[in-house]
């Protein structure tokens, strides 16, 4: 401890060097403080605005989608709470994932590789939030909440899902599946599409039927909420709403839930006495095109697609021949056979080739002109009939009476009618999928290699087979126009706009789509037609249905396809008809037609389900269906 | 220096009214510091995983603060000579506890940087800055007589190099940069040659690219950002972006202890540790950050005079030692979180959560006290 005694004698020290080190030091500090000056006081605002900018995000906030209703108010598409588990990509462990998926799989029974394969197939943000199975269990939604701990990166939340209802309010979907359709989650594809418009990447859209047509009106308009978010992106604050959101419109449907339910069993009925596999029954009010019912045999469950419909329960539905998830009564083509006379006789009437008084000869078999001795087209009657006027001739359905008519009325009368009234073009019906269908024409063939159609090939078109083919709508659509006095309607399926207890606040108007070119003493002619052949025609016992008006309508029946070992072939058979006060008025206010594909029992089995539906329709006490037996009672034709 | 004689030693110094000279200031500014490291680390905390765990690195900051006082008032009641006495053992253990962390040390954000002793991190580069001052006090207090020459400077270079090198292997460029740091402040402070200094500056300067081309691709990257933060704001310059709009929204008054938004939402990374500045930025506005650098400023000060003052070379080296040491740590930490300075790993002292470094900052304010207790002559 010498140097105890030695003071400050050894000291270095020099000013200088202090002076300077302080005035270093100072020199720092200033500079750190006035570069703070700048950040926080001179800039402040500037960064401030900036961190905000980066810290806030804007998410939408989703509008309920709009209820529909059918036309006395009866709820059939509605939103119920679910619960979806969804999954964080960015929040899943990298080990230990396929642990978690498979305890999700244990919990909602779907296999992990398919919740694998939904999460890759998302591809958004990993922040996003991933719905991987949606309307799972109460149950499994609470053992999920409950072992949060264990299952990181997955929550469960509670998302609106849609839900399909009957005529009694129960959650069948298949009664009106067809029409109102399903809704379904955005795909990839979709997304980059319509991102654009507000759809975000878990977002549902209207797949098919009204929920297709009228996505833009059901959706509403999403509003937007600007969220802070934490530095991982997550959103953990609202601060505001920037824009609220727009409710969906309800919508009425034109369509009567019970009516579609009498239609559906009837038809089912039909179906099953015969072994038909397809069949339709559309139901239409002829005055505004209304439609009351449209039934499409078989039809699917849109509440399985409303919930994501597994992979395997969508190929049952693709791998059936007898197409369930196609509404036949719009998307299919098929012959109209007998039924198509209307557009063959209105058209004879028009063009001058016939009077309502004249009486043309009829024949067991037509020799085609021009053709070969012999080669003659045979009338289902082999017998013949007759001299035949034109209402006679429609009530009994005389082929060889309309060969005539069609091979005199030429290729471009014949096709020009076809179009007038509604045929080989869409109706127009705001339902997705619509066929326009084939009228045959120079154009047609044109297609096939040839100057014209064969004059064999105009006659049998003239009776509804060969180069003819239409949807049961269009079918249906002429007759109503037939019926209301010659204006051909747009078929509607949406009445208007609803509150929220399903009253109609907006009504959509109807729309004509022409006038039919036709005089109205012809339409008059084919209207006593039609009305001749439920009182002395085909169509057999219907007539004594004791209903409030005179039914009027057609049979019909085309065959197609390959012989049967009995030496026929499988055939359609259509009946459609309206139901004026009288014979030959106008103020049909119900048309209906039914159409089974494919019968090989002899009769026609759609007059035997439109009898069943009158029946109970107008709730009349008499039974008049015949035994599956004996529908070979009823000439088919 | 028996044990009998320490204890005579203390005693003597706690009876001899030395603790007149006891220098209030200096306790107080540390004190403060200290205190505020303790706020803004709940603060820090709290956004990291809520009021819990705030409270709970808080409870150990507090631990850590209470041993380093004992540290303190023991380092001030002796005289600071044993520093002499001990210096090669004091630097041996340097270099072996330096080496010991780079084959043993706990991996934290990417570097080998600390030993955990009895479940507390212990980060030896923090203690061996304070170690080093010492150690070259020693040095350059015993060839004060050839201080000018260049035999002095190059063993004071080669003294620190050995250390130097080793925390920059683990990898930790800031404690490697504190060296160079303190080993400049001390030879010019020494009276070392300016003209040899500017040569030895010189040609670091020129050699600089090729430490920086040593470096790993993340700390070059980091290292630029502060030139143009706008190149990379994803990547590596993420965190200096965020750090700059913290600072930024703090404005004049702050938005309020554990209220700012960038650092509660952990946009600030690292925030309780190299860029807890940026949280007092935030929360306490440029009046707080001001007052914050003012009493650093008065510390230094405080320093600076207790070195003017001491009665040896080795006391007045303990000090400018010191001074270099935390004017260069305030002054990169603060510089990069306010985009002044390139992004590298230097605690902000007494601030920046971590109990190395906090007792071996109060350790050598302990040293410092006791510099300044033995200023004068003793008076019997």
């Amino acid at each position: 401890m010498a140097d105890l005694n030695e003071g400050r004698l050894d000291l270095p020290r020099s000013r200088a060097r202090f002076v300077a080190f302080a005035v270093a030091a100072a020199l720092v500090f200033s500079v750190l403080g006035a570069r703070l000056f700048h950040l926080q006081v001179v800039s402040g605002d500037e960064y401030a605005a900036q961190a905000t900018r980066a810290r806030t995000v804007e998410l939408p906030i989703s509008a309920p989608r709009g209820l529909i209703f059918d036309r006395d108010g009866r709820p059939l598409a509605v939103n119920v709470p679910s619960w979806t588990v969804k999954v964080r990509p960015a929040d899943l462990p990298e080990t230990g994932t396929s642990r978690i998926l498979r305890r999700i799989s244990q919990l909602t029974g779907v296999d992990p590789r398919v919740l694998r394969a939904r999460i890759d197939a998302f591809q958004g943000s990993p922040y996003d939030l991933v719905p991987i199975e949606r309307g799972i269990a109460r149950e499994a939604a609470l053992i999920i909440g409950e072992e949060a701990d264990q299952l990181p990166g997955v929550v469960v939340e509670v998302d609106p899902i849609r839900r399909y209802l009957d005529d009694r309010g129960r959650p069948v979907g298949r009664l009106l599946s067809h029409v109102l359709g399903y809704t379904g989650p955005v795909n990839l594809d979709e997304f980059r599409e319509l991102a654009d418009e507000g759809y975000l990447r878990d977002d549902i859209i209207g797949r098919a039927g009204v929920e297709a047509t009228f996505e833009e009106a059901l959706r509403g308009t999403y509003g937007a909420e600007l969220w802070e978010r934490d530095a991982s992106g997550r959103a953990v604050k609202s601060l505001r709403t920037l824009d609220e959101a727009v409710p969906g419109k309800n919508l009425m449907l034109t369509l009567d839930a019970r009516m579609q339910r009498v239609a559906t069993d009837a038809l089912r009925w039909g179906m099953k006495a015969v072994g038909v596999e397809q069949g339709v029954t559309i139901v239409m009010n002829p005055q505004n095109g209304e439609i009351l019912a449209m039934v499409s045999l078989p039809a699917y469950d849109n509440n399985q697609f409303a919930g994501g419909i597994s992979a395997e329960d969508y190929a049952v539905y693709l791998n059936d021949p007898a197409k369930p998830l196609r509404n036949h009564a719009i998307a299919d083509i098929y012959p109209p056979g007998s039924t198509f006379k209307l557009v063959t006789g209105l058209a004879a009437l028009e063009e001058g080739v016939t009077t309502a008084g004249r009486q043309w000869p009829t024949y067991g078999c037509f020799q085609i002109p021009g053709a070969p001795r012999g080669q003659c087209l045979y009338d289902w009657n082999r017998q013949g009939f007759g001299p035949l006027s034109m209402v006679d001739a429609f009530a009994k359905s005389s082929d060889t009476f309309f060969y005539q008519m069609a091979i005199a009325l030429g290729i471009d009368a014949f096709g020009q009618w076809a179009q007038e009234l509604g045929f080989g073009e869409r109706s127009g019906i705001a339902l997705p999928g619509e066929a326009a269908g084939i009228v045959a024409s120079r154009e047609w063939a044109r297609s096939q290699g040839r100057e014209n159609v064969f004059t064999g090939e105009l006659a049998q078109a003239g009776i509804g087979q060969n180069v003819v083919a239409v949807t049961p709508l269009q079918l249906l659509n002429a007759y109503a126009a037939l019926a209301n006095g010659g204006r051909l309607m747009r078929p509607m399926v949406v009445r208007g706009e609803t509150d929220a207890d399903g009253t109609l606040v907006t009504e959509y108007e109807p729309e004509l789509i022409r006038r039919l070119a036709a005089d109205r003493q012809n339409l008059q002619t084919m209207r006593i037609g039609a009305r001749t052949v439920i009182t002395s025609g085909h169509a057999y016992n219907i007539r004594d249905l004791r209903l409030r008006g005179a039914l009027s309508g057609k049979t019909g029946t085309a065959e197609f396809g390959t012989r049967q070992r009995n030496g026929t072939l499988p055939f359609h058979s259509w009946f459609v008809a309206y139901l004026p006060s009288s014979a030959g008025a106008t103020d049909a206010d119900l048309a209906v037609v039914t159409f089974s594909y494919s019968a090989v029992v002899p009769g026609n089995v759609s007059l035997e389900v439109v009898k069943y539906f009158l029946q109970e329709w107008y709730d009349l006490d008499q039974d008049l269906r015949l035994d599956p037996r004996d529908f070979s009672l009823v000439t088919a034709n | 220096m028996g044990a009998t004689a320490l204890t005579t030693t203390l005693v003597d110094n706690v009876r001899a009214r030395r603790w007149r000279a006891f220098d209030p200031q200096l306790f107080l500014y540390m004190g403060l510091l200290i205190a505020l490291g303790v706020v803004m680390g709940y603060s820090a905390g709290y956004a990291e995983a809520g009021a819990s765990a705030g409270m709970s690195q808080t409870v150990k900051t507090l631990i850590w603060a209470a041993i380093g006082l004992i540290i303190f008032f023991v380092a001030a009641s002796v005289d600071y000579h044993w520093l002499q006495t001990l210096t090669l053992p004091i630097y041996l253990a340097v270099l072996g506890l330096l080496t010991l962390t780079m084959f043993v040390g706990t991996n934290l954000f990417g570097a080998q940087m600390s030993i955990t002793v009895a479940g507390l991190d212990f980060q030896f580069s923090e203690v061996s800055k304070v170690l080093m001052v010492a150690v070259l006090a020693s040095f350059l207090a015993g060839r004060r007589e050839r201080i000018g020459k260049l035999s002095t400077l190059l063993g004071a270079a080669v003294l620190m190099a050995i250390p130097t090198f080793l925390v920059f292997r683990q990898p930790d460029l800031g404690t490697a940069l504190v060296f160079v740091a303190i080993l400049i402040g001390m030879l010019f402070m020494s009276g070392a040659s300016i003209g040899w200094m500017g040569i030895f500056a010189g040609a670091t300067v020129a050699i600089a690219p090729l430490a920086v081309q040593s470096l790993a691709d993340y700390q070059r990257q980091r290292l630029f950002c502060f030139l143009d933060p706008s190149a990379d704001p994803q990547g590596a310059c993420y965190q200096l972006i965020q750090a700059l709009n913290a600072v930024g929204s703090g404005g004049l008054f702050g938005q309020g202890l554990t209220a700012g938004r960038q650092n509660q939402l952990g946009f600030l990374p690292v925030q309780s540790t190299d860029f807890i500045f940026t949280v007092v930025a935030e929360e306490l506005g440029f009046i707080g950050s001001a007052i914050v650098l003012i009493i650093f400023g008065l510390l230094i000060w405080r320093i600076l005079a207790i070195g003017w003052g001491a009665r040896d070379a080795l006391g007045m080296m303990m000090a400018v030692g010191l001074a270099s040491m935390l004017l260069f740590q305030i002054m990169v930490n603060v510089g990069m979180v306010i985009g002044i300075m390139p992004v590298t790993g230097i605690p902000l002292p007494f601030i920046t959560y971590g109990g190395s470094s906090l007792i071996s900052l109060m350790f050598g304010m302990g040293i410092l006290q006791s510099v300044r207790m033995h200023a004068r002559k003793p008076t019997f």
